[in-house]
């Protein structure tokens, strides 16, 4: 099952904490590429005194090499940053790479191979048109039997909002009312791609991409890296008396062919993500005091409210009219920006939500009209292509 | 790398080929929808597989005789892939036949807005001289 190491009864694994952070700035990043993304984000941490001397091994989360050509990408990295003597790897799993690299160095880490792991999640996304990157998506679709119908990674999406929209009677307008949240948020994070307020009126009536679908529920094409250090237990008071622990974790899967889903109003893999990471943790929805979720599309976020828990199915609307996700409502979700207008680059959202729950924990938001007060838990909820990956995480805030 | 050039819609590219999937081609190209059909479990597939996703028994074709279905999810693209970009807008629309089995195809002669729930045919449709490919007729 993979969920046990942590319990008392197995003494099987370690505890294991998030005990630094570093992002790059996100955007349309033509004065970087994917090496000098990733030391922008591993800057702030070796500012902090987590030098490479102090990192046993590293994980790339890297997911799509076809925007850069670049191969054996973690050996590019790992000597960019002055780690080129530490083991590393590459993890891919679409758009879950993040939490997957975070996953894969959590096991390592809680079984003792490691202390102490570097996780740098990166991709460049704009040096090919958007048509090209709109084509390079549509390949993680099913290659014999979905790419040759033209369906690109939005379509696979709309495919849910026109079934969601259907079923739950839900106008469009709702969906907006998410994005325009989203700008809200990003237009506080420096760190965001496209950090503007947009009113309900310029999201809704946007120029179509995959109807339902347009522009302003779309996430966005974006170059980015963003960098998380954990440590084993006994070694977290060396870096940090601010430690994040990873109290929860689960993953999931879905059927690789969307038409072969029993529902598209939710993304099953999610569901079993979700009720996985609250079993681990032992902790419930109600626990949660922020969480950050995949909104590739404003659909998936929707779905997200209720694969996790927050919202009966079809009632996330609920939350969305009532403002119930904003910064200092119920359930803030996406207080960053989300992908929407944080942006999307698909190897290092993962490690962003990572980076943005520590940084709300330590009330350390740039802005205080995003800071969300008192998290002692938050949520992050990764989903890759359209819902074939899945990862949860439910941190914990180790200190008063 | 992406080759730039345009794929014929429903066809998997040169990667994706195989003699099985050829044999799938050659009936389509005669106007025929072949299943798989599991010989050890009896499971049936649409689109096919080669191997049945249950016991891994190599699977055998059928001829799939439902054409009357209901449009269970609909797309326009707007935006295209690259790929088929010239030929954006179009509608992807997965139909639900009576047995349960979906297919994914292009709704090529709609006149209004699709609608959830809506009927569906099965057509067929000549891409060129030599290539038929399957769509949805509303």
């Amino acid at each position: 099952m993979g969920q046990v190491l942590y319990t008392e009864e197995t003494k099987l694994g370690r505890k294991v904490a998030v005990v630094a952070g570093g992002h790059s700035k996100f955007g349309k990043r033509y004065d970087a590429t994917m090496r000098e993304l990733c030391a922008e984000a591993y800057k702030p941490i070796y500012d902090e005194g987590i030098t490479q001397d102090k990192i046993d091994a590293s994980v790339l989360s890297y997911a799509a090499s076809q925007f850069t050509g670049q191969g054996a990408g973690s050996a590019l990295i790992a000597d960019y940053i002055g780690i080129q003597d530490k083991p590393h790897m590459r993890v891919e799993s679409a758009c879950t790479t993040g939490t997957a690299s975070l996953r894969a160095a959590w096991g390592m880490v809680s079984a003792g191979l490691y202390d102490v792991m570097l996780v740098l999640g990166v991709e460049q996304m704009n040096r090919v048109s958007s048509a090209t990157a709109t084509e390079y998506m549509s390949q993680a679709g099913d290659m014999r039997w979905e790419y040759p119908f033209g369906i690109s990674f939005p379509a696979f999406y709309a495919l849910m909002a026109s079934r969601y929209m259907a079923e739950y009677n839900l106008p469009h307008e709702v969906l907006s009312m998410i994005s325009v949240k989203s700008h809200h948020y990003g237009a506080q994070n420096p760190k965001a791609h496209l950090g503007r307020e947009v009113s309900l009126e310029e999201a809704h009536n946007s120029v179509p991409i995959c109807r339902p679908l347009n522009l302003y529920d779309c996430s966005l094409i974006t170059d980015g890296a963003a960098a998380v250090v954990i440590a084993a237990e006994e070694r977290v008071k060396e870096f940090t008396d601010r430690p994040m622990w990873i109290r929860g974790i689960g993953a999931g899967a879905s059927e690789m062919m969307i038409q072969d889903r029993s529902s598209l109003t939710s993304i099953p893999g999610a569901k079993r993500a979700s009720k996985a990471a609250f079993e681990m943790a032992g902790l419930k929805p109600d626990d949660i005091n922020m969480a950050e979720v995949h909104d590739c599309f404003s659909i998936a976020e929707m779905v997200a409210y209720e694969d996790i828990g927050f919202a009966e199915p079809g009632k996330g609307r609920e939350l969305v009219e009532n403002k119930e996700i904003y910064h200092d409502g119920r359930i803030p979700v996406n207080c960053d920006g989300g992908l929407k207008s944080k942006g999307h680059p698909l190897g290092a959202t993962g490690v962003s939500m990572t980076y943005e729950i520590l940084k709300q924990m330590r009330n350390e938001s740039e802005n205080p009209s995003r800071q969300i007060k008192d998290v002692q838990y938050g949520l992050a909820h990764n989903v890759g292509q359209s819902g074939q990956f899945t990862n949860v995480f439910i941190f914990e805030r180790g200190f008063s | 790398m992406t080759e730039k050039k345009e794929i014929y819609l429903g066809y998997a590219t040169d990667k994706a080929v195989t003699p099985w999937y050829e044999e799938w081609l050659s009936n389509l190209e005669q106007e025929k929808i072949m299943k798989s059909v599991c010989p050890s479990c009896k499971a049936e597939y649409l689109p096919p597989r080669q191997h049945c996703q249950k016991c891994l028994s190599v699977t055998e074709f059928a001829e799939f005789t439902e054409t009357e279905a209901k449009l269970f999810s609909y797309v326009i693209v707007d935006f295209a892939p690259e790929s088929l970009s010239s030929k954006a807008p179009y509608v992807v629309a997965i139909g639900e036949f009576p047995s349960g089995l979906r297919l994914t195809a292009h709704i090529t002669n709609l006149t209004s807005m699709p609608e959830v729930g809506m009927s569906l045919k099965l057509g067929f449709d000549r891409v060129d001289d030599k290539k038929i490919t399957y769509r949805w007729l509303v």
